[in-house]
C-alpha cells in the first residue's frame, strides 16, 4: 500500500478480519453520523465520500481480496488511545489444579487529547421529588440543578425529569436560551408521591434518545432518596437497553434510605457507577463534580466483547479508576465507562483457568474485541483485538508480582471481603458474616484505616442483635471500601 | 493451592491475597515491608508537634536518662506512662514512643512497658514484651509490677534507660 493509498479497514473502524456482517454494520454507523444530511463540520462529506469508497470496496468480496492483496503484512493499526497490560505473572503452570491470573488494563488519552475541545453534552437529570425528598435534600437539588442549567456551554443539550409514582419532563433535552424561564420551572417542583424509579427512568431515556448522537456525550444522571418497589428488572432491562445505544446511567443515593444494591447494578451495566451522597449538603458538590467529569470525557462507551474460551473463566472484574465500581459481566459486550481526558482508566481482571485449558505452551485467556467512541473524532475508531496469551512453563515464576497488581488487589480483597459478607447476610448467614466483617475490620486496621474499621465494628454489633446492617451502615462500608481506591490513585505524570 | 499461612484457607494457585481472611500470600513480599524511614517519623513527629511530656524538670517526677544517646525525658502531668514504639496501623499508642531513640533497632515492643506513680511510689510493669524488660539486669516477670528506686537502669530489650526520680 502506498502512502497516499487509503486504509479502508481503519476508514470503517473494523479489523482485517472483519466479516460481511462487520463490515456492513460498521458503514452504517458511519453513514449515520457522516451523511451529508446529517453532518455539519466542514469536510465531513469528503469522509463520507471516503467511507462510501470503502465500503464499496470491501463489501465485494472480489475486489476486496484485490484490495488486500496490495495491503502490507502486518499493518500496525494506528489507535487515538493508548493502551497499557500488566499481568500478575509472567506465565502460567502446567497444575492439575484451577488457577488464577490477574490483568490490568490500562488506556489512557494521548498527549493531544488532553487538549481537545470536551465533547457537548446531552444529559437528563432524573430528579426524585418523592414526599421523602421535602425540606432541604429538594431544595439543594434544585438549586444544584439550576447552577448546572446557568453553567451548560450554548452546545450542551440538557433535559430535566422529576418522578414520584408518575415522570413529569420538567425541560425538554434542547438548547436552551431563556433560561430565567426555565429556572422558574425547576423552583416550581414540589415534593409529593412515592418513589418508582422506573417511570423516571424511562422518561429521561425518552429525552435522551430525543437528540441521542455518537458526537456528544450521552448520559443520565439518576438522583433519588428510596428504595423502588416491584419495578427493579424493568429498570434493570431498560439500563442494558440503553447501555446499547452508547447511553450511560449514573445514580446517586441521598441518605439511608435507598437500595444501594439496586443501583450500582443498574449503573454498572451501562459503565457509570453509583455514588453515596450522606448528607444533603453534599448534593451540590458531588452532582457538580459529576457534571465536571462528563465534560472532560475523551472516549466514551469504552465496551469489550469476550468470546467464551473452553476453561478460561472471567470471574470478577473492577473498575480501580475513575470512579471505583465492579464491571458488571452478564451483559455482552460489557461496558466499562470512558476516558478522561486527564486520568487514565484502569481495568483489573480476575481469570480462573481450569487444568483442561492449559495444554500447549501457549495459552489464550481472552479473546475479544474493545471499542471506544471518541467524540471529537468524525471517522470511527478503529476496534482492537485483544487476543492475549500467556505462555506455559513447567516451573512456577519466582519474580514477585508487579507492584501495580498487588497495591490494586490489596484494596479490592477489602471491597470484595464486603461484598461477599453482604451476601451471607441475605443468605441469612449471619455468624459467617459476622467473621468476615471482623476481618476486614482488622485488615483496614492493619492498613492504617481506622474510622472505617471503627464503622464496621459498629456494624457488627448491630449485625448481632438485630441480624442485618443499619441501613446506613451497608452503604458506608461499601462506599467506604471503594474511596480507598482513590487514596492510592496516582495522578501520572505522562513523559511523551 | 496455596494455603494461607494465617487461616489454612486453600487458595488457588496464582491468588495474591488470601480470599478467606485477606492475608497476602507467600511469595508476594512486596507490600509487607512499608519504606518508612526514621526520619521521617521524626518528622512527622514534629509536624503533629505531639504533646510531648513537659520538658520544664521542674515539674516532672521522673525523668528518662536515654543512656546510648545521653538525652533526658522529663516526664510530668500524668501519674503513668506506657512507653515503646510507633508504628503504622497501630490501634492503642504508646505514651512515649521511643522511635527517635534507635527503639526498633533495641528490640522494643510497640507497647513495652508501663511506669505508674502510686502514692510514694514509682512502680513498673513489662507489658508481655517480646524481648523483655530488665531491672539492673534482672529480667521482670511480664504482668507484675515491681518498684523503681533513684538510678535503676531499666532496658527495654537492649534500649537502657536509667531512672531518674526526684523526691515524691
Amino acid at each position: 500500500m502506498s502512502p497516499d493509498q487509503k486504509d479502508y479497514y481503519a476508514t470503517l473502524g473494523i479489523t482485517r478480519d472483519a466479516s460481511q456482517e462487520d463490515i456492513k454494520r460498521a458503514y452504517f454507523q458511519a453513514a449515520q453520523k457522516l451523511h451529508p444530511d446529517k453532518n455539519t463540520a466542514a469536510g465531513e462529506t469528503e469522509l463520507f465520500m471516503g467511507v462510501q469508497q470503502a465500503y464499496e470496496v470491501l463489501s465485494n468480496p472480489k475486489r476486496r481480496a484485490l484490495y488486500d492483496a496490495t495491503l502490507p503484512p502486518q499493518e500496525k493499526i494506528d489507535l487515538p488511545y493508548r493502551y497499557n497490560l500488566i499481568y500478575s505473572r509472567p506465565n502460567l503452570v502446567h497444575l492439575d489444579e484451577p488457577q488464577m491470573l490477574y490483568l490490568i488494563v490500562e488506556l489512557e488519552s494521548p498527549m493531544e487529547g488532553r487538549r481537545t475541545l470536551s465533547p457537548p453534552l446531552n444529559v437528563c437529570l432524573v430528579l426524585d421529588r418523592s414526599t421523602s425528598m421535602k425540606g432541604e435534600k429538594m431544595d439543594v437539588v434544585k438549586s444544584t440543578a439550576i447552577q448546572v442549567l446557568r453553567s451548560l456551554r450554548p452546545q450542551d443539550i440538557l433535559s430535566v425529569v422529576t418522578f414520584s409514582d408518575r415522570a413529569e419532563v420538567i425541560i425538554p433535552a434542547a438548547y436552551h436560551q431563556e433560561r430565567t424561564r426555565l429556572e422558574a420551572r425547576i423552583q416550581m417542583i414540589q415534593p409529593s408521591g412515592a418513589t418508582e424509579i422506573y417511570q423516571g427512568l424511562e422518561a429521561g431515556v425518552k429525552e435522551v434518545m430525543r437528540s441521542i448522537d455518537s458526537k456528544r456525550i450521552n448520559h443520565i444522571i439518576l438522583l433519588t432518596d428510596g428504595h423502588t418497589y416491584g419495578d427493579e428488572q424493568l429498570c434493570l432491562t431498560l439500563a442494558s437497553k440503553v447501555a446499547e445505544h452508547g447511553i450511560g446511567i449514573s445514580a446517586m443515593g441521598i441518605g439511608q434510605e435507598w437500595n444501594d444494591i439496586f443501583l450500582d447494578v443498574l449503573a454498572t451495566r451501562t459503565g457509570g457507577s453509583s455514588t453515596f451522597i450522606s448528607e444533603p449538603q453534599e448534593i451540590k458538590r458531588l452532582l457538580l463534580e459529576k457534571f465536571n467529569a462528563l465534560a472532560q470525557t475523551y472516549a466514551d462507551d469504552i465496551t469489550l466483547e469476550l468470546n467464551s474460551l473452553e476453561g478460561v473463566e472471567l470471574s470478577y472484574g473492577f473498575r480501580l479508576q475513575p470512579d471505583p465500581a465492579p464491571v458488571n459481566l452478564d451483559d455482552q459486550p460489557m461496558h466499562l465507562g470512558s476516558i478522561l481526558q486527564d486520568t487514565s482508566t484502569r481495568l483489573i481482571f480476575e481469570y480462573i483457568i481450569q487444568p483442561k485449558a492449559v495444554k500447549s505452551e501457549n495459552l489464550t485467556f481472552m479473546d475479544g474485541t474493545l471499542n471506544v467512541t471518541i467524540a471529537a473524532r468524525p471517522l470511527p475508531v478503529p476496534p482492537l483485538r485483544m487476543k492475549l496469551q500467556r505462555p506455559v512453563s513447567n516451573q512456577p515464576e519466582s519474580d514477585p508480582p508487579p507492584k501495580e497488581v498487588v497495591q490494586a488487589l490489596s484494596r479490592l480483597m477489602l471491597f470484595r471481603m464486603q461484598e461477599r459478607a453482604r451476601k451471607e447476610i441475605d443468605k441469612g448467614n449471619i455468624d459467617l458474616a459476622t467473621r468476615q466483617l471482623q476481618t476486614l475490620a482488622a485488615n483496614l486496621l492493619s492498613q492504617g484505616e481506622r474510622s472505617l474499621a471503627q464503622t464496621i465494628m459498629l456494624e457488627v454489633d448491630h449485625l448481632q442483635n438485630k441480624n442485618t446492617l443499619s441501613a446506613e451502615g451497608g452503604k458506608k462500608i461499601n462506599y467506604g471500601t471503594r474511596a480507598l481506591f482513590l487514596a492510592s490513585s496516582n495522578k501520572k505524570e505522562f513523559v511523551s | 493451592m496455596i494455603i494461607c499461612s494465617n487461616c489454612q484457607h486453600a487458595n488457588v494457585s496464582g491468588t495474591l491475597f488470601c480470599v478467606e481472611c485477606g492475608a497476602q500470600l507467600d511469595g508476594v513480599e512486596t507490600l509487607t515491608t512499608q519504606a518508612i524511614t526514621q526520619d521521617q517519623i521524626t518528622e512527622e513527629l514534629k509536624k503533629k508537634q505531639r504533646p510531648e511530656p513537659p520538658s520544664s524538670p521542674i515539674n516532672s517526677w521522673i525523668s528518662l536518662h536515654l543512656m546510648d544517646s545521653g538525652k533526658i525525658l522529663p516526664l510530668a502531668s500524668r501519674n503513668e506512662f506506657t512507653l515503646g514504639r510507633l508504628s503504622e496501623g497501630q490501634p492503642i499508642m504508646p505514651d512515649i514512643d521511643l522511635t527517635p531513640y534507635q527503639a526498633y533497632a533495641s528490640g522494643v515492643s510497640r507497647l513495652h512497658v508501663v511506669i505508674k506513680r502510686e502514692s510514694s511510689r514509682v512502680l513498673i510493669m513489662d507489658l508481655g514484651s517480646s524481648n523483655g524488660t530488665y531491672l539492673n539486669g534482672r529480667r521482670l516477670n511480664p504482668h507484675v509490677e515491681e518498684t523503681l528506686n533513684h538510678g535503676d537502669v531499666v532496658a527495654l530489650g537492649k534500649l537502657k534507660i536509667q531512672v531518674l526520680l526526684r523526691n515524691i
